[in-house]
């Protein structure tokens, strides 16, 4: 287990974004965060990047947070004035980046052509690569996406989850946020689901029907949609 | 040694931020014509001045470069850092919470001390670029004959720097504190052009708003202005300044609690003000103008620094009474730098005193030493320093005629200073801007 999060509650005054919300990461897993819209995932990602302060819960682990697991958000435009090339050595250079990796990234990302260009001018897609590639440079053995698949389409998306997955395979635990569970099921190993702020299940596909199953046996569970349906 | 690299990076990080920030190069274009406007106008009124030959009595503290020239140009740069600045700072701040790369860079372990450190470094050595342009007038006016006493510059920059620092913390802290860059510009605005209040209050009022009215920004700057540097307005400066950043470091912890960032954020402004109660303490001043104009005459100053025994001064004059203003700047406030047991109290029944010129005592200021008492109504240096020697019984040392300023007069005004002021720097910076946008994006 490389941490675990154990009773993290986050309101924002009468709503309720999580509740007592329970999981572990396992090292070099991909584990999905799969929820609706509202569900509280993003929350649940900056509680645990602590760039958001819960009411209550915390996150234990071999290391401290900021050695164990770095969170890549959705829909930022970080240093808009400066270019993707430069994004990249600074990741290297502030966070002490996997500089081995730059190469490997720039290629799997197809950000060759975008290097010279500023972050602020990015297309959504070119931007959401620009992150992704990012976030693959950072040295934390976890790492966070939130919707690494937004804005992309379905062949960059097939060569981000081909990305995703020879580093996963390298030992690099991803964590990644995704509202399209079809997405989530082709790359994950595990799965935490999440409604309404809280964790309606955890498990393997398999373990997840099983749980779906002993639930509800009337229902067909086909697939991880029925499932996800079944169990919130 | 990984964190010192990372701060490296962080610094020449904000530095790319600073200088691809369009706040900045307004800031920079506009200093040109700011400087131009008051130092052309400053030097033509000079050089008539001197083309009165600069020998009548009186002229000559009035042909010192330091009040003629410097303190008009060099206050370009007060209306610069006072509502320029601010923005250049709110944009280094607050744009990276607004990019969202605030997020990314927390996640790296140094202190939200150094980060805010860092910006504020970092915006100060973009004000120290900006200084350069009132500093090519110093050049400017030695290239065409003037006189410059490097000391006197020398306060007037440090006073700059100093002011632009406090700018720089209060708007990183308000940057760091509101969600949005216009409501950290108008807190800014609010609190700078609010320290005017002070000031209109203590003209009014008097007392201890006129204690605190010695440590706005803007009578920090005239000041140093003067060429007087008081270690008081320094240390309280740099004390303000620790404590604006302090705050801004404190929100910029965004997984911290609200709740406990405020209770942090009244604790540091708690120690910020005893700070800077206790640097009212210091009495320590220097006097760096050429003209010695915040000092008595060094025969003067020996003088009254012999007299143990402390001196009580009432003077009966109301706050707004134009022969107050007189005593203070013509002869209390250098007696304060000389005699640390002075006291000094104003007596009036009302801020005008318009219908107290009738009372018996009024315009009459009282010398009380060693049990000894002298009156007089004579407001100027002379006037006083001839009371405080009859009352002390001390016999003044002998005019040195040699330190007697004579000032420096310079008919002439320096040539081409519209053309470099309104044209070249306003181009300079212009092309400096288009070069590194084109070697950015090649």
């Amino acid at each position: 287990m490389l941490f675990e999060v154990r009773g993290m509650s986050k309101r924002f005054g009468a709503i309720t974004a999580l509740a007592d919300v329970s999981f572990h990461v396992r090292a070099g897993e991909v584990l999905g965060l799969i929820g609706p819209n509202g569900a509280g995932k993003s929350t649940l990602f900056e509680c645990l990047a602590g760039v958001l302060p819960p009411d209550s819960g915390r996150v234990t682990g071999a290391a401290e947070r900021w050695q164990m697991l770095f969170y890549m958000p959705d829909g930022i435009a970080p240093w808009p004035a400066q270019t993707v090339e430069w994004a990249l050595d600074f990741t290297i250079g502030f966070f002490g980046g996997r500089a081995e990796l730059r190469q490997k990234v720039i290629g799997q990302l197809d950000l060759g052509g975008l290097l010279h260009q500023k972050m602020g001018t990015l297309s959504k897609g070119q931007r959401k690569r620009a992150l992704l590639g990012i976030g693959l440079l950072t040295p934390q053995p976890a790492l966070l996406i939130d919707e690494p698949f937004d804005g992309l389409d379905l062949r960059q998306a097939r060569e981000v989850q081909t990305a995703l997955r020879w580093h996963a395979v390298r030992g690099r635990t991803l964590f990644l946020s995704i509202h399209q569970i079809s997405d989530a099921a082709r790359l994950c190993d595990r799965f935490v689901l999440l409604s309404s702020g809280r964790v309606c299940g955890e498990g393997t596909a398999a373990e997840l029907a099983a749980m779906a199953a002993a639930r509800d046996s009337s229902k067909s569970l086909e697939n991880l949609e029925e499932v996800f349906l079944a169990l919130t | 040694m990984r964190s010192r690299r990372a701060v490296i990076w962080l610094l020449e990080k904000e530095w790319r931020e600073l200088v691809s920030a369009r706040a900045f190069w307004v800031l920079l274009v506009a200093m040109g014509p700011l400087v131009g406007v008051s130092f052309i106008s400053a030097v033509h009124t000079y050089a008539e001045v001197s083309g009165l030959n600069g020998t009548a009595a009186g002229v000559g503290e009035a042909l010192s470069p330091l009040i003629g020239v410097w303190a008009p140009t060099f206050s370009a740069c007060e209306l610069a850092a006072m509502f320029l600045l601010p923005f250049v700072a709110i944009r280094m701040v607050g744009g990276d919470r607004q990019s969202g790369a605030l997020r990314l860079e927390l996640q790296q372990a140094i202190s939200p001390l150094t980060r805010v450190a860092a910006k504020g470094l970092i915006v100060l050595a973009g004000w120290g670029l900006a200084m350069l342009i009132p500093l090519s007038a110093v050049l400017l006016w030695k290239l065409n004959g003037g006189t410059v006493y490097l000391p006197e510059i020398a306060a007037i920059v440090a006073g700059h720097v100093l002011n632009a620092g406090l700018t720089i913390a209060l708007a990183a802290a308000m940057a760091s504190l509101t969600e949005h860059p216009s409501t950290a510009a108008i807190l800014t605005l609010t609190f700078t052009t609010g320290t005017w209040i002070v000031d209109f209050f203590a003209a009014v009022r008097g007392g201890w708003w006129e204690r605190a009215a010695a440590y706005t920004p803007a009578a920090m700057v005239a000041e140093f202005q003067h060429g007087l540097v008081r270690l008081d307005a320094v240390l309280a400066t740099l004390a303000l300044i620790m404590t604006g950043l302090g705050v801004a470091a404190i929100w910029m912890r965004l997984g911290v609690a609200v709740g406990r960032r405020g209770w942090e954020s009244a604790t540091m402004c708690a120690i910020g003000a005893t700070l800077v109660m206790a640097c009212t303490l210091s009495s320590a001043s220097r006097d760096l103008s050429e003209n010695r104009g915040n000092s008595f005459s060094r025969a003067d100053e020996q003088a009254l620094r012999a007299i143990q025994t402390p001196l009580r001064i009432e003077a009966h004059l109301a706050q707004e009474d134009p022969r107050r203003a007189d005593l203070e700047h013509h002869a209390l406030q250098k007696l304060r730098r000389v005699m640390p047991l002075v006291e000094i109290q104003y007596v009036a029944a009302s801020s005008i005193g318009l219908f107290e010129q009738s009372a018996a005592r009024y315009g009459e200021i009282w010398y009380e030493l060693g049990g000894r008492k002298e009156m007089s109504r004579v407001t100027t240096e002379e006037g006083v320093l001839e009371t405080i020697y009859t009352v002390a019984g001390v016999k003044p040392g002998a005019e040195n005629r040699e330190e007697v300023f004579r000032g420096h007069p310079m008919a002439t005004e320096p040539r081409f200073s519209a053309f470099i002021f309104y044209l070249l720097w306003p181009a300079l910076l212009v092309g400096s801007k288009w070069v590194l946008e084109r070697g950015r994006s090649q």
